[in-house]
């Protein structure tokens, strides 16, 4: 009698499976079946939102101005980036000589060149305002440029946003660095 | 009195019963059981439990059950469930076969008091992609329910990812990152943006030209068009229910400003002319937008027709609101709560009606940011960052639950759903 019950599950295995030759390998899982104990795997994570309050400060980054971004083209390296605040792109006091003297050596030793400025940002934000901030930032450097006397013409924008930094530690010292308008000759 | 009370009570939660920003809050113990059992008879113990994993978490992100965790095993023709299962409202039960083809098929049905009350089968050819399966029987066990749809499970996200200073990767994955595949490689290509709802193309730009240049790829066939360029910056921030017109931060002066832009016509205008910042316009309807804007010397979140010069601000909170996404009524934006980076509390996401006056805080610790909504409003999707530890997260909008998986998929530029 058990031996009919045993063929006819095998002939329903065959029937159903279409004559599989993978099919043994059902019987034998399921004779091993429930061996192991059951193993709980992790929690999905969730999070509780409280409504708490928190301020928002205002904050003035630290200025870090003496780094030169390394180029290919010697008067490239003549000029240098410049460097901004936090959430501003409003060229700082401290970098105007700077601009001044980047614009005299687009006009002397660069005059040839198309003027490539490359804004960038800190890591604080990754969106769109991000890559409109250090637009601006280039806009900046591009009007303090044109008011020294370099033609509009000849000078072209690009932002980056925060994925071109040159300096990648979570530090203030580090951000500081990366808010900055880069110059590139373009031939 | 009473009756009264009782009344004004019922008035109460019907006319708040459907705004998202109110919060609904619902007893984790009073969700129907539901345990999983594995009868799988092929692949090996790694994959059975990466699959059963995968299932209790997209189990967990439907919302409707209390998920039991135990991987307990099975034979799958059996009658009776798991001894331990005994007590639960609802068995779901599941076996991995590899079919002759290697393709991988999987039988399921769900068990309620001793009755199988669901059956479905599955079959991929690729059984990399099994996570689609999972995510296709959660939608299915969502829709047996009766629970409103959860369509968006099934969709797909596309990010970018920085892989070093001014290169990137464009990435297609599932709604939990899990599945990953490359489909632009090399270069510096950056905010991807879905071109259609069926998601067969997206848009992204490309910074390798000498202006920032907006291309179109067909996901199907690999097929590459160049739509425009600009000087500055050229993002797509939004494309429209019927796919035909895109909305773009452009700066062909320098001045960064939003445009419509329709694809048919190969036409754009400019809707913003602030001195500023105005960047990552939402359709709201076919004549509303909502944008980020500094014009009060800080980025915030306001709104105006696209007919009409008008605009109104709208959130009051938060000194920082730097990105939003809008889906209907709804708007979700990032607040900027610290100015220190190395606070437990510096980026979270507040969701706003634009019928109410209501804000509500949808996370409450860490970096969040690029929440995207579903296509339905459902469900808003975001990464997080807290304690070095980067996850990617699902907000359930009426069901209070916020969902956190971990991402392995380094710095995330962009991303859209």
């Amino acid at each position: 009698m058990k031996s009919i019950l045993l063929s006819s599950a095998v002939v329903a295995l065959l029937v159903f499976s279409g004559c599989s030759s993978k099919e043994p390998i059902v019987d034998e899982t399921a004779n091993n079946k429930a061996e192991k104990p059951a193993q709980e795997v992790q929690a999905v994570e969730t999070e509780t939102v409280s409504a708490e309050n928190s301020s928002v400060m205002g904050e003035n980054a630290e200025s870090q101005s003496d780094t030169n971004e390394m180029s290919m083209a010697s008067v490239e390296n003549e000029l240098s980036s410049v460097y901004f605040d936090f959430d501003k792109f409003s060229i700082r006091g401290d970098m105007e000589d700077k601009v001044s003297n980047d614009a005299q050596v687009a006009n002397g030793a660069g005059s040839s060149y198309t003027v490539k400025l490359e804004g960038n940002c800190d890591e604080w934000g990754s969106d769109e305002y991000n890559f409109a901030l250090g637009l601006k930032r280039a806009s900046a450097v591009k009007k303090a440029l044109v008011a020294e006397g370099v033609s509009a013409n000849r000078i072209t924008m690009v932002s980056y946003g925060e994925s071109n930094p040159v300096c990648s530690d979570k530090t203030k010292e580090c951000w500081s660095k990366n808010r900055r308008v880069d110059f590139k000759l373009l031939p | 009195m009473k009756k009264i009370f009782l009344s004004l009570l019922i008035l109460v939660s019907v006319s708040f019963a459907s705004d998202a920003t109110i919060e609904v809050i619902k007893k984790v113990d009073s969700l129907p059981s539901l345990a999983i059992e594995d009868g799988s008879v092929s692949y090996d113990d790694t994959f059975r439990l990466k699959f059963f994993k995968t299932l209790v978490a997209d189990m967990n992100v439907i919302s409707l059950f209390n998920v039991d965790r135990h991987h307990r095993i099975v034979n799958y023709d059996d009658t009776d469930v798991v001894v331990q299962n005994k007590d639960m409202n609802y068995v779901f039960r599941y076996k991995l076969i590899e079919d002759d083809n290697g393709a991988l098929s999987i039988q399921t049905k769900l068990i309620s008091n001793e009755k199988d009350v669901f059956n479905k089968k599955y079959r991929i050819k690729n059984k990399k992609v099994y996570m689609f399966i999972s995510h296709a029987i959660a939608y299915d066990i969502n829709k047996f329910m009766g629970a409103p749809s959860v369509e968006w499970m099934k969709r797909k996200v596309v990010f970018s990812r920085i892989t070093s200073p001014k290169k990137s990767e464009i990435i297609i994955a599932d709604y939990t990152l899990s599945y990953q595949h490359v489909m632009i490689r090399g270069g510096f290509n950056i905010f991807p943006k879905w071109a259609n709802k069926q998601q067969t193309a997206f848009f992204y730009t490309s910074l390798d030209h000498q202006k920032p240049t907006l291309k179109y790829v067909k996901i199907t066939t690999g097929d590459k068009k160049t739509l425009l360029s600009s000087d500055g910056m050229l993002v797509c921030s939004d494309v429209s229910d019927d796919g035909s017109k895109l909305l773009l931060t452009m700066a062909p002066k320098g001045q960064p400003d939003i445009y419509i832009y329709d694809l048919g016509q190969n036409k754009y205008k400019r809707i913003t002319r602030f001195g500023g910042i105005d960047v990552n316009a939402q359709f709201v309807d076919d004549d509303k937008i909502v944008f980020v804007s500094n014009r009060l010397g800080y980025p915030n979140i306001f709104s105006k027709r696209i007919s009409t010069n008008e605009v109104e601000q709208m959130v009051y909170y938060g000194k920082s609101n730097s990105s939003c996404s809008a889906r209907g009524d709804y708007v979700v934006y990032k607040a900027r709560e610290s100015s220190s980076a190395f606070s437990r509390n510096t980026f979270n996401l507040h969701l706003i009606s634009t019928k109410t006056d209501f804000i509500r805080r949808l996370t409450a610790t860490g970096v969040n940011e690029f929440p995207r909504f579903s296509k339905d409003g459902d469900a808003i999707l975001f990464i997080k960052n807290y304690k070095a530890q980067s996850s990617l997260g699902i907000i359930r909008l009426n069901h209070n639950k916020n969902y956190l998986f971990p991402l392995k998929s380094g710095r995330i530029q962009s991303m859209d759903w």
